[in-house]
């Protein structure tokens, strides 16, 4: 099969799915794209885009776990399986295998408050290897005391890994929080040869 | 109405797990866009009502697969039957006369009595009709040629192959 064959094929496929999904379910539109990562080193990973980019890089207990999530989340768009990630996927791989630690991804982070958009766009920044406190963060975001609210934005961020929440740590150097678990967070941090108890 | 939305949910997860891989199968057997997204619906409908059946852990993906692999073969089936019905009686049409059989009388009978219902259908069922089973056109270039939108061809086209199946005693 050629290459336009075989994307003939999956836009073919997509929209039977599609019309299914509208038909019996009454859910329409642009849908959500997900993809499992099984066995990365910090366990199993959900990944989800939609037309405007990445929305989800999510630790999951398993795929059922994770779509029922997807689904409960955006309860009016079709969710299905595709292999349309797989760029997602390759540059996670790389990630993991340290061969390259920064994403050059689109990132939709569209449906989530002004502020908590503002401190994941600066986090965005944080190159591998460093690390910020909270309250910098909360700083960079314009709301220089909101460092709690900050915390929160990170805690809730819903593109893991790609968006480096990992990488904003408590003013005393200590780990703070992490969505995946702390073990995660030092882990990657690392992974990424910084030193969390150093600055 | 709890247990609808229950079901739009729990058909929504089997969908959105599987719907890629099965419509692919499905869309190979059939070779019918159109076909494929009504045999795919058919095959969730069947998968929730006899999932309760399948225990846990037991492999779902391969039953799904079955079931949509049996769904297009009577798919193909049913549509094979009607085609070569629609196409006797073009053939008739065009020689005026069968050809020699043993069964001379009985197969004039079916076909007269086909043809009576085809001819009796709404115009635009009969059109949208002849032109998906005869031309093998699909549901947008049906809708192109006869006006309206693929939606209705495809309810034409439905409501007109309902009524044959009865004339051929097929439920």
């Amino acid at each position: 099969m050629t290459v336009e064959q075989a994307a003939a094929e999956r836009q073919a496929v997509e929209r039977i799915v599609l019309g299914a999904f509208e038909a019996m379910t009454g859910r329409r539109g642009g849908p959500l794209r997900y993809a499992m990562m099984d066995d990365t080193p910090v366990g199993v990973l959900g990944l989800a885009a939609g037309q405007l980019g990445l929305r989800h890089v999510n630790y999951a207990r398993g795929e059922d776990e994770f779509v029922e999530r997807l689904l409960a989340e955006h309860g009016d768009v079709p969710v299905l399986r595709s292999d349309a990630l797989d760029d997602v996927r390759r540059a996670l791989d790389r990630y993991f295998a340290g061969r390259r630690l920064d994403f050059d991804l689109k990132v939709d982070l569209s449906g989530l408050p002004a502020f908590h958009r503002r401190v994941l766009d600066e986090t965005a920044r944080i190159p591998a290897g460093q690390v910020l406190t909270y309250t910098e963060v909360a700083r960079r975001a314009g709301s220089p005391r909101a460092s709690r609210a900050a915390g929160n934005a990170l805690h809730n961020n819903p593109v893991a890994i790609v968006v480096p929440c990992h990488r904003v740590l408590r003013a005393d150097g200590s780990l703070g929080g992490y969505g995946g678990g702390l073990p995660i967070k030092e882990w990657l941090l690392e992974h990424e040869g910084a030193r969390p108890r150093s600055i | 109405m709890p247990e609808r939305t229950d079901r739009a949910q729990h058909i929504a997860l089997l969908l959105a797990k599987h719907g890629d891989e099965l419509a692919r199968h499905i869309r190979r057997i059939v070779r019918d866009n159109d076909a494929a997204q009504d045999i795919l619906q058919d095959t969730m409908i069947r998968a929730h009502g006899g999932l309760a059946r399948v225990a846990a852990g037991s492999n779902t993906r391969a039953w799904l697969y079955r079931i949509a692999t049996n769904t297009s073969l009577n798919h193909l089936r049913a549509r094979r039957r009607e085609r070569a019905a629609l196409l006797r009686h073009a053939a008739e049409r065009e020689t005026d006369g069968p050809e020699g059989s043993s069964d001379h009388q009985g197969l004039d009978a079916r076909r007269a009595e086909l043809w009576a219902r085809v001819a009796g259908l709404p115009e635009r069922q009969r059109l949208a009709l002849t032109l998906r089973l005869a031309d093998e056109l699909d549901y947008e270039e049906i809708a192109r040629r006869l006006g309206g939108t693929p939606a209705a061809a495809r309810a034409n086209v439905y409501q007109a192959t309902k009524k044959l199946r009865l004339t051929l005693g097929e439920p």
